[in-house]
């Protein structure tokens, strides 16, 4: 139905679509997620030419829409698009909002627009409001207006560029509904989203975006459960993460324990769990004492809000060395109350460096 | 590092506040040295008012106990709790030192 090949995107010498390659069949539901700023907007604005494209093809039934040949208004009859700020005419009635666009744009007649544009706000929940404005409407109602004004054009794929995030939370849910019945429809529609459960559920395919690349995508179970690439599973496991460096065996042991307790803080974990970090990064920086003169150490404490997982990262440069190593230790007191405090722990030599993972128990 | 002592009849009691870790494990190990060589024999440590323990503070107790010993004095715990009591708990110092629930109770177990 859709093949996008190779298309880029650059705003002056910011680039912000590096290569995306992808093919949308109909019927598909394919939800785009990513963080903020990686070109998920960026990309559906492409697909409409909203934005047009710095290079590349977007083949639609055939057609190159980046021809300069190409009829853009009829490209965009085809493939609507629902936006974050509902983008209604606030001058005009609920119900010329929904007719406008078959009477000017496909040549319908006003009873005809009228009748499908009444049909399609029963089946968004507004039948009652065809003669309200869209200034009386809560945002729900107006985003869901919104959409049945796409369907009035009979679009052949809907473009779904965050539809709830300007919403309330209580008003989420109708719209989300809505969307839902389109996809058991058979509507195909891409929807770019932040809202992780229903992207699961509505979805047949799934797109994280990072990079200006897809830089991962599969099936919602295959993103989601079993996400393959580090920054996809950051992403889904909702990890957040703190680094800090040492690089002399002169280290600031209080400065640094003073930003992880604010990173622990900011991540509202018990005090509890505060003080056994703190315990566990102390251990290990006296494992690694005797090799800090000659060595930088990276460490990294990640938190998973998804799996209220807490994983410490100690990665060093310079020859392999296995600082757990009981022959290379005084006593084993340290090793012996790191084993306690965590899950696991293991060593590994990863890309010419040491590294030693600390996952903690919960609690 | 902060720590404070107070003469008792048949001991001195050491009140250790705030962190004994890896910065000031060694500052605690020169004080405790300093009071075994000025001929004291018998302590009681008091840890109430300690908040965290690591395994650098538990070597200095372990040495500044095994030169007690040395010497024929004796060294008890007093008010081991909260996170410091699961730090020796973990590390299996709570069944290597006597320990006692308040610094009297430790004191009535020291000789007169």
């Amino acid at each position: 139905m859709i093949t996008v090949e190779h298309l880029s995107k650059k705003f002056d010498n910011f680039v912000v679509l590096k290569d995306i390659s992808i093919e949308i069949k109909k019927g598909e539901v394919i939800a785009i997620i990513g963080p903020s700023g990686t070109g998920k907007s960026t990309f559906l604005r492409c697909l409409n030419l909203l934005d047009r494209p710095s290079s590349g093809s977007i083949v639609i039934d055939g057609v190159n829409i980046l021809d300069a040949k190409a009829d853009v208004p009829k490209v965009r009859q085809k493939m609507n698009m629902v936006f974050q700020s509902f983008n209604l005419f606030s001058h005009l009635s609920v119900l010329e909002n929904l007719t406008i666009g078959p009477i000017k744009l496909r040549g319908m007649g006003t009873q005809e627009a009228e009748q499908k544009a009444l049909e399609l706000l029963k089946l968004v929940g507004l039948g009652e409001k065809a003669n309200n404005y869209p200034d009386e409407l809560s945002g729900g109602q107006k985003q869901r207006v919104a959409i049945a004004r796409c369907l009035a054009m009979d679009p052949e794929i809907i473009l779904f560029d965050e539809p709830t995030s300007a919403l309330d939370p209580t008003m989420v849910s109708e719209v989300l509904s809505v969307i839902r019945r389109l996809a058991k429809e058979g509507m195909t529609m891409a929807i770019v989203t932040h809202e992780m459960d229903f992207a699961r559920d509505v979805s047949n395919r799934v797109l994280y975006m990072d990079e200006g690349l897809i830089y991962e995508e599969g099936t919602p179970q295959q993103v989601f459960e079993n996400p393959q690439k580090e920054k996809t599973k950051a992403f889904i496991n909702r990890v957040r993460s703190f680094n800090y460096q040492i690089s002399s065996p002169d280290y600031d042991l209080y400065a640094m324990n003073a930003e992880i307790e604010a990173f622990c803080e900011k991540q509202i974990l018990p005090r509890k769990t505060r003080h056994n970090v703190l315990l566990l990064v102390e251990e290990l920086l006296q494992l690694y004492n005797p090799y800090l003169s000659a060595t930088r150490l990276d460490i990294t404490l990640a938190y998973s809000e998804k799996k209220e997982s807490l994983e410490l990262v100690f990665e060093s440069s310079g020859e392999a060395i296995n600082p757990l190593d009981t022959n290379l230790l005084p006593d084993e007191l340290g090793l012996t109350i790191i084993n306690n405090l965590a899950q696991s722990l293991e060593y590994s030599r990863v890309n010419d460096k040491n590294r030693v993972t600390v996952l903690m128990n919960k609690g | 590092m902060d720590m404070q002592t107070k003469k008792e009849e048949n001991a001195t009691v050491v009140t250790i506040i705030g962190r004994l870790d890896a910065v000031t494990a060694p500052e605690y190990e020169k004080k405790l040295n300093e009071l075994i060589a000025g001929a004291e024999a018998s302590f009681v440590v008091d840890f109430d008012q300690l908040d965290y323990i690591s395994s650098a503070g538990l070597r200095v107790l372990l040495a500044t106990a095994k030169r007690l010993k040395g010497k024929g004095g004796q060294m008890r715990f007093a008010n081991v709790k909260g996170a410091v009591k699961e730090v020796f708990d973990i590390s299996g110092f709570g069944s290597i030192f006597q320990m006692d629930d308040s610094v009297d109770a430790a004191l009535a177990k020291l000789p007169a």
